[in-house]
């Protein structure tokens, strides 16, 4: 926010177009960058810091060591490669400017909310009435004057909103954020304490009253709804990164089950188990940061099946409980 | 890996509820040169020692056939049957003599017969029958063709110096076929005894009522072949033992009693006069289907459908007539049979269109509709005919969902998409450019039809020449670069000889003297009104000699216009006179604009003068340069304002300039945008661009980005599209759109299928379309490929014999297609998000 309130910027990772994974219809998902929990098996491990951040691809490089000398902090080296001495770096973007291949690019970049709208109205005409537009992260909400100001214009226009978010925030934050969102994606990963702080970094108890908090909000814009008509109303999908040898596991999904039971309200239209996949390795490998997961497989189409069953068995209405994602194939 | 619910690989589509009698005639079709008889070219002669049959002009369009000219000229020469002629013969107009001609080997000299089990008649019409030229007739045409400055030499030496390809070429347009239908051809011939009872005099003695009478003559052979099959039909009725195809037999026969002379009554009346009709105007132009169209075939052949329905017709019945008819416009590829398969290079079409918007903004999908997509799905893969589905903003739902169960369960979109109401802003804008608001208006501009891939026209009275004229809008930058001259001269691969370098069009300066890009800019001008110039000037040529020596008197009755002037189509007699030049290499050609903007004015990391020395070395020496021009130039195609901006400056321009001409026959020239598979063969001829593109390397096609550069994705490639035919705005052509090319542009996206095969994602799929209707262009190919099957059946091609791809909106059968070709199909296979 460097511009005050009137028009609030954002630091922007990414803007996707012709998304069909974040929500109903085809949607544009921008995804801002920062976020307060570092998952082990984060699949945008870019999006986590808030400051813009260089990479390069070896693959587009020419080798002709331009970027060294546009580089104003001498934050590059050249070895086997482009070296990026990140305790230097500070995200300028100098040397993306110079290189004549692409291959160093920065991630983050700032956007005010009319910069944003402007651009996420290029797909207007797609949305069509259920599509529209998700804000994901990183963590939108810690963003949340951009995202509520981005919502309002976007709303203003007939276009459906869509909040991703993993609920570690402060509750005014998050409140702010979903103040005109017309569809909340909520994470719930990790169903034991402990191991939610271990996975992640944060509070499953915050993420579960924030949980309630969405859930209350989510009633009260329906029950708005009875007295003014016009109102819209909100909904609520909760997802839930399935992963090989932390989240995967029966007790896990059937812990969350019982959350979205308890807290829910009957209000939870869908709930996701997103399968992992590790097609984001060459993020760690540009970012220079070793990833657990890298060698890990995809999980096979049976154990999601499994997965889900052990949700209907927790208690969970079979309607609402969906996988996604890609999988193995055993015979393979 | 799969996905949920997807197979582990993909699987060739197979035909599916095929009768027993489907499968034999189409494993029959299928066995090629193994059949009995085939539909192959033959010729015939009027026995003159200087007797033509080939027609090279037709061919000027196609530059793979430059080469075997002569051969095919002698060949066809060598073995040509000779035509005993009638007294008189050689006293005739010459539009008589080749209508007289044409019919007599259509009646009396070609065979006719009727396949095992067949319910539609007429097999053979692939001919190359002579001129009928007199000696001096032929000694003239020569001169035109042949001369030191003759049309051959000017026509290969335009495509060999990166300019395109260019000829008055037969079909690509959309007979009258509903009207001989309805009433059949006694009401053409009294129409046409009336016109020439009412001629005076003198004009009867003259060239109206030679070109009258040559129509009387040619409508006379549609029926007088029916009544050759019917001959056959009877025959083996006699010999048949087997009481069910007996009576079939029977029942053909007396169809062809009724038709084409006479109306239609039944559908299957109606789609074997359709049938015969057609096949006959492919024999009249020695030309086999070449984007000859059937236009909105679920309109016209409705009420037939329905009053056969209604008489008790079963719908599989129905389905099992169209179904031969399906047969039948497969064999005209037989026309080079011995060859081989010509995929790609074939110069095929014989299109349909379903649906679409009718009167009042009406949607006209009907129970036809349905049956017809039915039937696709059902003969699919195969590659005659043509489907085209019109698409509009309130297309229904349903026809929606068939649409994409039909792509996801396919390799690909087994059809074209036509988008309405885009289509119809340029039909409205070329009326009111060329003053033919009387043939062309608000209150039926919904008749419209496509021929050939996707060029749009009017119907049954309209030869819009698409494809005629193919112009490398690329040339003009090299002119800019040269200063008039080619980059590189000329080099003929076979005597090794290099040209010298010459001037080829106007000086617009030294480029080193240029101070700014509008400095460029303005020498663009200058060179792209040459090129068109150059263009429109070279096929007039043809279109005169065509004029003057290749009448079609046949296809001239099917035409209106050409009956009420007493003039052939080749004279301009249509109502509707147009000839298209087709813009080639188009983001080719904004992206090396946007390059030059970039690199040498807006950046200065060259100057103009070290840009020229990079492409005169094919970059090589300058690697750091050619990648800022491919990575970091703006490119058109991403929905980028400023980018796109250039883009539609570029369209303005070219496509208004065209307007300015007219060829001899009084065709108005107008815009269009197909590039066939030109922009593939022509990247070996054009020298290294702008853009970043070493020599050797693929052209953009027609209005698609520059291959890989669409990196915002399918929505913003959309877009762009859009924007560059003029987007939307107040005071637009058909409501608030905007579209500078009535021949619409032909627009290919390939998606990765799990965007569509996923459950859940068609109905993203429905809302990609409606969006595409509202922000898109006129025409869209949908490619749903997976690399893993076409990188097999580059291995394996015997396995994948059935295997189509799409490019261009042209339909191939993949394993005929060359391996540059096959590569580059697999690299786009793009779009891809995991």
């Amino acid at each position: 926010m460097e511009k005050g309130s009137t028009d609030p910027s954002a630091l922007v990772l990414e803007i996707m177009r012709m998304s069909t994974e974040d929500g109903p219809g085809l949607r544009t998902t921008m995804f801002l960058k920062g976020c307060s929990l570092s998952c082990r098996w984060c699949q945008n491990p870019e999006s986590i810091s808030a400051k813009p951040e260089v990479r390069w691809i070896g693959n587009r490089c020419l080798g002709c060591r331009e970027c060294l000398s546009a580089c104003p902090v001498s934050a590059l080296s050249c070895e086997e490669g482009i070296t990026v001495r990140r305790n230097l770096c500070t995200g300028c973007g100098s040397c993306a400017e110079e290189c004549p291949a692409s291959a160093l690019e920065v991630w983050g970049r700032r956007m005010t909310v009319e910069e944003a709208f402007k651009e996420l109205m290029k797909d207007r005409a797609y949305f069509g009435t259920d599509g529209g537009v998700t804000l994901s992260g990183g963590e939108a909400t810690l963003q949340a004057p951009f995202v509520k100001a981005l919502f309002t214009r976007l709303a203003k226009e007939g276009v459906h909103t869509a909040l991703d978010t993993c609920g570690a925030c402060s509750t005014e934050q998050l409140e702010t954020s979903c103040e005109q969102a017309d569809l909340i994606l909520y994470d719930l990963k990790e169903s034991d304490e402990d191991l939610h702080r271990r996975y992640t970094g944060g509070s499953l108890k915050l993420v579960v009253d924030h949980f309630k908090t969405v859930v209350s909000l989510v009633r009260s814009s329906r029950l708005h709804r009875q007295v003014w008509p016009d109102q819209r109303e909100k909904r609520l999908w909760v997802r839930t990164p399935v992963i090989p040898g932390m989240t995967a596991r029966r007790d896990n999904i059937q812990g969350i089950a019982r959350i979205i039971l308890e807290h829910g309200e009957g209000l939870v239209d869908r709930w996701e188990l997103c399968a992992f996949n590790n097609l984001c390795r060459d993020k760690y490998r540009r970012l220079g940061k070793a990833w657990e997961l890298e060698e890990a497989d995809l999980l096979p189409a049976e154990e999601m099946d499994a997965l889900v069953q052990a949700a209907v068995e927790a208690g969970a209405d079979a309607d609402l409980v969906h996988w996604s994602g890609m999988t193995r194939n055993i015979k393979e | 890996m799969n996905h949920q619910d997807e197979g582990k690989t993909a699987t060739l589509k197979k035909p599916t509820n095929l009768s027993d009698r489907l499968r034999r005639l189409r494993d029959y079709y299928f066995k090629g040169v193994d059949r009995p008889w085939n539909n192959q070219h033959i010729s015939f002669t009027t026995g003159t020692p200087w007797d033509m049959q080939y027609n090279e002009l037709s061919y000027y369009i196609v530059p793979e056939t430059y080469a075997f000219f002569q051969t095919f000229c002698s060949s066809f020469a060598q073995i040509a049957e000779t035509v005993s002629l009638p007294q008189g013969f050689w006293d005739m107009s010459l539009h008589e003599r080749r209508a007289w001609f044409n019919r007599e080997v259509m009646v009396n000299y070609l065979p006719q017969e009727i396949l095992p089990g067949d319910l539609i008649a007429g097999g053979r019409f692939n001919m190359h029958t002579s001129a009928c030229l007199t000696e001096a007739e032929q000694k003239a045409r020569n001169r035109r063709l042949y001369g030191k400055k003759g049309l051959r030499k000017e026509t290969i030496a335009f495509h060999n110096h990166g300019y395109g390809n260019v000829g008055p070429t037969s079909g690509h347009l959309i007979p009258d076929y509903a009207a001989i239908l309805e009433k059949g051809f006694s009401a053409v011939l009294k129409d046409l005894q009336a016109r020439y009872d009412a001629l005076p005099p003198k004009e009867k003695a003259g060239r109206p009522g030679s070109r009258l009478r040559a129509m009387i003559i040619a409508a006379l052979m549609p029926v007088e072949v029916a009544g050759r099959y019917r001959e056959e039909a009877l025959r083996l009725a006699g010999e048949e033992s087997d009481g069910k195809r007996k009576a079939e037999l029977e029942n053909l026969a007396e169809i062809l009693t009724r038709i084409p002379e006479f109306g239609a009554r039944t559908f299957h009346e109606a789609v074997q006069s359709l049938w015969l009709t057609h096949m006959c105007v492919m024999a009249d132009e020695n030309y086999p289907g070449a984007g000859l169209s059937f236009g909105n075939i679920d309109r016209y052949l409705l009420p037939y459908w329905e009053a056969s329905i209604s008489e008790g017709m079963d719908r599989e019945e129905g389905k099992e007539i169209l179904k031969c008819f399906w047969i039948h416009a497969n064999t005209a590829y037989d026309s080079m049979i011995q060859v081989g398969n010509q995929g790609i290079t074939a110069g095929f079409g014989q299109l349909f269109n379903l649906s679409g918007l009718g009167p009042g903004g009406k949607d006209m999908t009907n129970q036809l509709t349905w049956v017809f997509l039915e039937v696709i799905d059902e003969m699919s893969p195969i590659l005659e005919p043509k489907p085209n589905v019109r698409l509009h903003r309130n297309s229904p739902d349903d026809l929606l969902d068939k649409v994409v169960e039909m792509i996801s369960s396919s390799q690909g979109a087994p059809f074209l998409l036509n988008f309405d109401e885009r289509s119809m802003a340029g039909m409205l804008r070329e009326a009111k450019t060329a003053g033919v608001e009387a043939f062309i208006h608000p209150d039926n501009v919904h008749d419209y039809a496509s021929v050939g891939c996707l060029e749009n026209t009017m119907v049954g009275n309209d030869r819009s020449g698409t494809v005629d004229c193919n112009l490398n809008l690329l040339k003009a930058v090299e002119l800019v670069l040269g200063n008039g001259k080619s980059l590189v001269p000329f080099t003929d691969t076979i005597t090794g000889i290099t040209e010298k370098s010459t001037r080829e069009s106007p000086a617009t300066g030294d480029p080193k003297a240029f101070r700014s890009f509008e400095d460029f800019w303005r020498a663009y001008e200058v060179q792209t009104r040459f090129i068109i110039r150059k263009i429109t000037g070279l096929y007039d040529r043809g279109e005169e000699t065509r004029k003057t020596y290749h009448p079609t008197p046949y296809l001239s009755t099917l035409v209106r216009g050409c009956a009420e002037k007493a003039l052939d189509i080749t004279e301009g007699g249509p109502e509707l006179n147009f000839v298209t030049v087709e813009g080639v290499t188009f983001a080719t050609t904004v992206d090396s604009l946007l390059a030059v903007k970039y690199l040498v004015y807006d950046n200065a990391f060259c100057t103009l003068e070290e840009l020229i020395d990079a492409l005169k070395n094919n970059w090589q020496g300058y690697e750091t340069l050619q990648a800022r021009a491919k990575n970091k130039a703006p490119k058109y195609g991403r929905d980028d304002d400023t980018a796109d901006a250039l883009a539609s400056k570029v369209m303005a321009l070219w496509a208004e300039e065209v307007w300015n001409y007219t060829t001899c026959t009084g065709r108005r020239f107008r815009p269009g945008m197909l590039s066939w598979n030109y922009w593939v063969s022509d990247g070996f001829i054009l020298p290294a661009s702008p853009d970043g593109r070493p020599k050797d390397q693929f052209l953009s096609n027609a209005i698609c980005p520059s291959n890989g550069a669409d990196t915002a994705g399918p929505t913003a490639n959309a877009n762009s599209v859009g924007k560059a035919l003029g987007g939307r705005g107040v005071g637009g052509d058909y409501l608030d759109y905007f579209n500078l090319l009535p021949n619409g542009a032909s627009h290919t996206m390939s998606f990765n299928p799990s965007l569509i095969k996923k459950p859940g994602n068609r109905e993203k799929f429905k809302a990609f379309l409606r969006g595409y209707a509202e922000n898109g262009g006129t025409a869209l190919q949908v490619n749903m490929l997976d690399p893993e099957v076409l990188k097999d059946a580059q291995q394996h091609p015997a396995d994948y014999r059935h295997l189509l791809v799409r490019v261009t909106g042209y339909n191939a059968y993949f394993t005929a297609i060359g391996k540059e070709l096959q590569d580059e199909v697999i690299a786009r296979i793009s779009h891809e998000k995991v």
